[in-house]
C-alpha cells in the first residue's frame, strides 16, 4: 500500500517562518490524527533538520521502560541513539524481555527488579519489545539519531523543545502505521518566536495481538 | 382382509419408524461430523499456538535463516504429529515449508488460506485444502515476536480414517467430498468400498442434494437414506460430507420378524385347520356313534351302551347315554319280570303310578277256575311232571284271560283268579269274563286231546264268576305287596266255582254276572244263600246260544225250567215227574238228581212256610 494510491494520507504544513537554524532555541507542535477518526495517541513525531546531523551529538544518557501490571510503561518509547535503557521489573512475577528487531535484537532472561545491565540501543530504527513469559507484552522503542522528537499526548499533541532556528524535516512514525516513516516528511523552517503546528493525518494497519490472559483465575487462556 | 390391512399398516409404520431413526441418526451423524471437524481444527489451531508462542523458534524466526527456521519446524512438525507445516513471511512468501524443503512456492492453495487469514480479524484461517492431490485440513495462525511477524501453517491429512473413526461412533457411513473451482468431486475421506466411492462420485451433485436435506440413493440394489452437510463454501473450495445409512440394513430385524411373523401365521393357520378338523372328527364321530346308539334304543335294543372313554362334555354325555340305556333296560327288565309274574296290566299300572298301599272301590268280575281232583291227580304223578302239567294247564289258561282283557291275579296251586274290569276299567267285564270262560273251556279241550295222545289223563276244571262292587288296590305290608281285589263278591265267584262240582257243570256265575250279560243263553241252577249273606243269590250256568244247539237240547232246558217251577211251588210230584224225565232224556243227570233228592227229603221234612227256595247245604 502507498499513499498516492490510498490517497487517504493529507499531509497540512503550515509554514509560519522560514528561518534557518540559530542560536535561539524555538519550539514545534504537531498534532497527529488517525485518518478517519480522532487523535492518535502513542505517535512518535521527530525533525531532521535539512542540513544533516553530523555535528549532532549522540546521546549518552539512561532512559528507563519499566514494566508495571505486566504491561511495558510506556508502551511507545522514542530515544535518541546510543541511549542506555534499563528495564525494571515492578511486578512480583519475573519478565524475560526480548527482541528479535534487527536494529536492537537482545535479551534478559528472567529477571526479578532492575537488571544489572542496561541495554544500548545504537542503531536506529525500529525496536518491538516482548516478554517470554507474557505473549500479549509488547512495546515499541523508536531509536533515531535526531535528538528533536516527542510522543503524541492522548489529544495527540506533540511538543518538540529546543530546536535551533533552521528547516526540518518533520517525521511522523506509530507503529501500527501502514505507510514508511520516510513517506511522512513535512518540511518546516523554524524560526525566531514562532511556535509552528503540524499537523499528521496517519493511517493504521490492522494489528492482530495475542490475547492477555484473565487477570481472574477463571476463564481460559487463548 | 384384516390380517392384511394389519400386515400392511405395520410394514409402512415399520418402515416409516425406521427411516425417522435412520433421519435422527443422520442428523445425530452431521453434527457429530461437524463437531469432530470443529474439534480437529481447535486441536490443530492449539498445536500451531504452541509453536507460535515458542521463544526457541521465535529465536529461530529472528535469525531469517531459512535452514534453521525449516528445521524449527519440521521438529515441530514431528512433535505434534502433523502432516505438513510452513512458515510464511506478512508478505506472502514462503519462508519454509516441509512439504516442499526446497522452497518452491507452496501450491496457489496455500496462498488463498494466507489471503483469508490476511484478511481475518485475528491472522487465523482454517481450510480444507488439497496440497499435491492429499487433503489437508489446514490451519493457519500469525507468529508474533511479539508483534505478528509471520504466519504458521499447521495440516492433517484427511484420510478414510476420518471416516472410518466417525462410522465407528455413528455407525453410519461417512464421506467427505471437496472440489476447488467447479472441477468434478473429489472424494477425499470415505467408509465405502471403492465401487460406491465411484458410483457417489458420479452421482452427486450440489444441487440434487442440497444440505440438510435426506435423500434416497440407491447403491447396489441396497436402498441408502443420504444426507449431506456443508462443511465448507467459498474461495477455498466446497467440502460435503455425505451421511448414509442402509435402510435395509435398519429394516433387517423386522424383515427377520416380518418373515417370522409370516411363518408363525401360516403355522398357526395350518394348526388351527388341523386343529378344527381333528376338534370336528373327535366330535363327529362320538356323535355318530350316540346317534346310532340311541337309535337302536328308540328300536327298542338296550344290549349294549356307546363305547367312549372321554373325559370331555362328550364323555359326560356318553356316560349319560349309557346310565340311560342301564336304566331303560332295567325298567324293561322288570317290566317283563313283572309281566311275568303278575299281568301285563298290573305291572303297567304298577310301573305307571306311585305305588302305595291302598285302594278303590269299582265294579269287577271275578273269575275262579280250578282243575278237579287235583290232589288226587298229584298222588299219581311225581311233582315234576305234575308241575309241568300244571304249566302248560295254566299257560293255556292265562292265554285266554289275556285275549279277553283280563289279568291274571294270582294262581293258587291249581286254581287261577282272574280280573276284570281291574287294574283298568271295563265296561264289559262279564261279558269278557264269560266269553273268556267259554275259550278256557275250548282250550281245555284241546289240551285234553293232547295230553290224551301223550297217554295222559284228561282235566276238569270248574269256573265261577261273580260281577259286583270290590275293592282293588294294593294289599299286604309297604314292604311287599299285592294288586289284588277283595271283598264278598271276591268270595262269592270262589264259593260258585267250588258249587260247580256239586251241580255237575263247568261254569257257574252269579245273579249279577247273568244279568249283565244279555243275549246268553243261562240256565237256572239254583238259589243259593252264601255265607255271611242273608239274601239268596240265584246261580246260572251258562249255554251255548239258542241257535247253535238241537231243539230237543232247548225243550229239554224248558222242561228243566218248568221243573223248577213245580220246585219252587212245592209241588214235589210234578217236580219229580219232571226231573225224573230229565234224567232219562239228558245225558247231564247230576242237577236233575239233586233236585231229586231234595224233593225226596222235602217229602220227609216240608221246608217252612217261608221258604225262600234256598237250600242251604250242610257242608261248605
Amino acid at each position: 500500500m502507498n499513499l498516492t494510491t490510498s490517497g487517504i494520507s493529507t499531509i497540512c504544513i503550515l509554514l509560519l517562518s522560514l528561518q534557518g537554524p540559530g542560536a535561539s532555541a524555538e519550539t514545534l507542535k504537531a498534532t497527529v490524527s488517525e485518518s478517519g477518526k480522532g487523535q492518535l495517541v502513542n505517535a512518535v513525531v521527530y525533525a531532521i533538520p535539512t542540513a544533516g546531523l553530523s555535528d549532532i551529538e549522540k546521546s549518552a544518557g539512561n532512559k528507563i521502560i519499566d514494566q508495571i501490571d505486566k504491561e511495558f510503561v510506556p508502551s511507545v518509547s522514542v530515544f535518541q541513539t546510543g541511549v542506555n535503557v534499563e528495564f525494571p521489573n515492578h511486578d512480583n512475577v519475573r519478565h524475560h524481555v526480548y527482541s528479535f528487531s534487527p536494529a536492537k535484537t537482545f535479551e534478559i532472561p528472567l529477571y526479578k527488579g532492575i537488571p544489572a545491565e542496561s541495554v544500548s540501543f545504537d542503531q536506529p530504527g525500529v525496536v518491538n519489545l516482548g516478554c517470554n513469559i507474557h505473549d500479549w507484552m509488547s512495546a515499541h522503542v523508536f531509536v533515531t539519531d535526531t535528538p528533536y522528537f516527542g510522543v503524541s499526548d492522548v489529544e495527540g499533541n506533540v511538543v518538540l523543545h529546543d530546536l535551533p532556528n533552521g528547516a526540518y524535516n518533520v517525521y511522523v512514525w506509530h507503529p501500527q502505521q501502514s505507510v514508511a516513516t520516510e513517506s511522512t516528511a513535512q518540511l518546516i523552517v523554524l524560526e525566531d518566536g514562532d511556535v509552528p503546528n503540524l499537523i499528521f493525518s496517519v493511517q493504521e494497519k490492522k494489528q492482530w495481538v495475542p490475547f492477555r490472559a484473565p487477570t481472574r483465575a477463571a476463564g481460559s487462556y487463548r | 382382509m384384516v390380517l392384511g390391512a394389519v400386515f400392511f399398516s405395520v410394514n409402512q409404520a415399520n418402515i416409516s419408524n425406521a427411516r425417522l431413526h435412520i433421519e435422527e441418526a443422520l442428523q445425530i451423524t452431521a453434527n457429530t461430523f461437524a463437531k469432530t471437524l470443529e474439534d480437529r481444527e481447535s486441536i490443530l489451531t492449539d498445536k500451531v499456538r504452541l509453536l507460535s508462542g515458542d521463544f526457541a523458534f521465535k529465536s529461530a524466526f529472528a535469525t531469517r535463516d531459512k535452514v534453521t527456521i525449516l528445521s524449527a519446524l519440521e521438529n515441530h512438525r514431528q512433535r505434534v504429529g502433523a502432516n505438513i507445516m510452513a512458515l510464511i513471511s506478512m508478505d506472502g512468501t514462503t519462508i519454509a515449508d516441509t512439504l516442499h524443503p526446497d522452497n518452491v512456492n507452496a501450491s496457489p492453495a496455500l496462498n488463498d488460506l494466507i489471503r483469508l487469514a490476511m484478511s481475518s480479524e485475528r491472522g487465523e484461517a482454517s481450510a480444507i485444502q488439497i496440497i499435491d492431490k492429499l487433503a489437508y485440513q489446514m490451519v493457519v495462525v500469525p507468529l508474533f515476536t511479539p508483534d505478528p511477524s509471520a504466519l504458521i501453517l499447521i495440516g492433517f491429512v484427511i484420510n478414510d480414517e476420518l471416516a472410518l473413526s466417525l462410522r465407528e461412533f455413528t455407525h453410519s457411513d461417512v464421506s467427505l467430498l471437496y472440489r476447488n473451482e467447479q472441477k468434478p468431486w473429489q472424494i477425499i475421506s470415505s467408509t465405502l468400498g471403492a465401487e460406491l466411492k465411484m458410483q457417489l462420485s458420479q452421482e452427486f451433485t450440489r444441487d440434487a442434494m442440497a444440505s440438510g436435506q435426506v435423500f434416497d440413493l440407491d447403491f447396489r440394489g441396497e436402498s441408502y437414506l443420504t444426507r449431506a452437510l456443508d462443511v465448507q463454501e467459498g474461495g477455498l473450495g466446497d467440502g460435503v460430507a455425505i451421511l448414509q445409512r442402509s435402510l435395509d440394513a435398519a429394516l433387517a430385524p423386522y424383515l427377520r420378524l416380518r418373515v417370522l411373523m409370516l411363518a408363525l401365521f401360516g403355522i398357526g393357520l395350518v394348526l388351527s385347520i388341523g386343529g378344527a378338523a381333528i376338534i370336528a372328527r373327535g366330535l363327529s364321530s362320538p356323535i355318530e356313534l350316540l346317534v346310532k346308539t340311541t337309535k337302536r334304543i328308540e328300536e327298542g335294543d338296550y344290549s349294549e351302551g356307546v363305547r367312549i372313554d372321554r373325559k370331555d362334555e362328550i364323555g359326560t354325555l356318553a356316560r349319560s347315554v349309557n346310565s340311560m340305556v342301564k336304566g331303560l333296560a332295567e325298567r324293561d327288565k322288570v317290566q317283563s319280570l313283572l309281566g311275568k309274574v303278575i299281568s301285563r296290566e298290573v305291572a303297567d299300572e304298577l310301573l305307571s303310578r306311585k305305588i302305595e298301599l291302598g285302594g278303590e272301590e269299582r265294579e269287577v268280575t271275578v273269575l275262579f277256575s280250578d282243575v278237579r281232583n287235583f290232589t288226587s291227580l298229584c298222588e299219581l304223578h311225581s311233582p315234576h311232571e305234575i308241575l309241568d302239567l300244571l304249566n302248560r294247564y295254566l299257560t293255556r289258561m292265562s292265554a285266554s284271560v289275556e285275549r279277553y282283557d283280563g289279568i291274571v291275579d294270582k294262581y293258587i296251586g291249581d286254581a287261577i283268579m282272574a280280573l276284570f274290569g281291574a287294574p283298568v276299567s271295563q265296561e264289559n267285564s262279564p261279558q269278557n269274563a264269560l266269553a273268556c270262560a267259554m275259550e278256557m273251556l275250548s282250550g281245555l279241550k284241546d289240551l285234553n286231546g293232547t295230553l290224551m295222545e301223550e297217554g295222559q289223563d284228561p282235566l276238569a276244571i270248574g269256573i265261577g264268576i261273580n260281577t259286583g262292587k270290590m275293592v282293588a288296590g294294593n294289599m299286604g305290608s309297604v314292604k311287599r305287596l299285592n294288586y289284588t281285589v277283595i271283598g264278598d263278591g271276591v268270595n262269592l265267584a270262589s264259593r260258585l266255582e267250588g258249587l260247580t262240582k256239586r251241580y255237575g257243570v263247568e261254569i257257574i256265575v252269579s245273579q249279577s254276572t247273568r244279568d249283565q250279560c244279555e243275549g246268553v243263553n243261562f240256565r237256572e241252577l239254583d238259589l243259593v244263600r252264601v255265607k255271611g249273606k242273608d239274601d239268596p243269590v240265584a246261580i246260572y250256568e251258562p249255554l251255548p246260544p239258542a241257535e247253535a244247539q238241537p231243539d230237543s237240547r232247548m225243550a229239554l232246558l224248558a222242561v228243566y225250567h218248568e221243573a223248577i217251577g213245580f220246585y219252587r211251588s212245592r209241588k214235589w210230584d210234578q217236580a219229580e215227574n219232571h226231573f225224573k224225565r230229565l234224567i232219562s232224556e239228558d245225558t247231564d243227570k247230576k242237577i236233575y238228581a239233586l233236585y231229586l233228592t231234595r224233593i225226596a227229603e222235602f217229602r220227609r221234612n216240608p221246608p217252612p212256610p217261608d221258604w225262600d227256595n234256598v237250600f242251604v247245604f250242610k257242608e261248605k
